[in-house]
């Protein structure tokens, strides 16, 4: 929903980064998108070339890693991946923060992540 | 921040940035928390569709708690007073916060709202979020508790397609169960999507036209209405 604005944020962090270590050139540049926000991955890729574009950043790489949404249970100590009801009349996927193996409430543990990892650059 | 500079032939460099950008929103929204929590005044995100009933909701929840808890309410919106001014008739403080285009309130523009208010004045803080089941889930703004307002017109369906606005709600409220029978709607389905999806969120019915539900509302939220 916000990935232009996102997208822009990015893009200034890593020019300023890149200006910061006298950077000729932006390489590649590596983000961790959780599962959980409301960045889709083509939508980032279209606002960063646009974006790049006439920077030292244009045709850089960017390498997306998608983060799973995972969860911890204070009731019974689960730790790992949510699990999703799958309900095939409708076709609907819809997550569930309730924990698998209890049924409790978990509270997220990965999933909102929105982190620029690495840069590479050439000087 | 450690950055660790790495050297690869043909002067060419990784740079660890780590850097997170939802940290800047968390970090103002922390804040906010801490001054709310330093006057002792609680605060409440409602977030919910366009009119699905969210300014009605805020309404009886100030009609109900005002004689016992000093009030203001916070009204986000792209444009217009008319809700704040709503609200305000009914004798409790409004700050209409205008987002001009954005689709959701942020922590920054709760916090330049708090500069309106006197906090020691304030026992609790009602923050109406941009009509909108998407975007506000993504920006948390420093409230104690946040209530989801979903209604009946809106369709069977309204839960599970949103999910991601019940992760971190405490309470969601089905609104115009009048309208449920003439809408063909089970509001009992509903409630039990809610369930299935955060058994963290307790589920209240009302009829925001006449108050129905509200004082289970504001107990839900560990609020005391008058008697």
């Amino acid at each position: 929903m916000h990935e232009f604005s996102r997208t822009s944020q990015i893009v200034e962090a890593v020019l300023s980064e890149a200006q910061k270590e006298h950077a000729v050139k932006v390489i590649e540049v590596e983000l961790e998108i959780g599962d959980l926000t409301f960045l889709g991955i083509e939508q980032v890729r279209f606002a960063y070339k646009i974006l790049t574009d006439k920077t030292i950043a244009k045709d850089s790489k960017l390498k997306i890693d998608k983060i799973p949404g995972r969860g911890a249970c204070e009731a019974c100590g689960y730790d790992g991946p949510l699990s999703y009801i799958d309900d095939e009349q409708f076709h609907i996927i819809v997550p569930t923060f309730n924990c698998p193996r209890c049924g409790k409430p978990l509270s997220i543990s990965a999933g909102r992540e929105c982190v620029i990892k690495r840069i590479r650059i050439r000087k | 921040m450690p950055r660790t500079v790495q050297s690869e032939p043909g002067e060419i460099f990784d740079i660890e940035l780590d850097e997170n950008l939802k940290r800047a929103n968390d970090l103002i929204a922390e804040e906010n928390r801490r001054q709310l929590q330093a006057y002792g005044v609680r605060a409440i995100d409602v977030m919910g569709s366009v009119g699905a009933g969210k300014t009605s909701l805020i309404e009886h929840l100030a009609r109900l708690l005002k004689t016992r808890y000093r009030i203001a309410a916070f009204k986000g919106d792209l444009t217009s007073k008319i809700d704040s001014e709503r609200i305000e008739s009914i004798g409790i403080q409004a700050v209409q916060i205008n987002t001009g285009r954005e689709c959701h309130l942020d922590a920054n523009l709760v916090k330049k709202a708090l500069r309106q208010l006197d906090l020691k004045a304030l026992d609790l803080l009602l923050i109406e979020n941009v009509g909108n089941l998407i975007c506000p889930a993504d920006f948390a703004l420093g409230s104690d508790k946040r209530v989801v307002v979903i209604s009946v017109t809106e369709g069977p369906y309204m839960v599970v397609k949103h999910p991601f606005i019940f992760a971190d709600a405490d309470v969601a409220v089905i609104n115009k169960i009048d309208l449920a029978r003439p809408m063909d709607v089970d509001t009992s389905k509903l409630a039990e999507d809610v369930r299935k999806i955060n058994a963290r969120t307790s589920v209240v019915p009302t009829n925001c036209r006449t108050g129905e539900g509200v004082r289970e509302v504001a107990e839900a939220l560990g609020l005391k209405p008058a008697q």
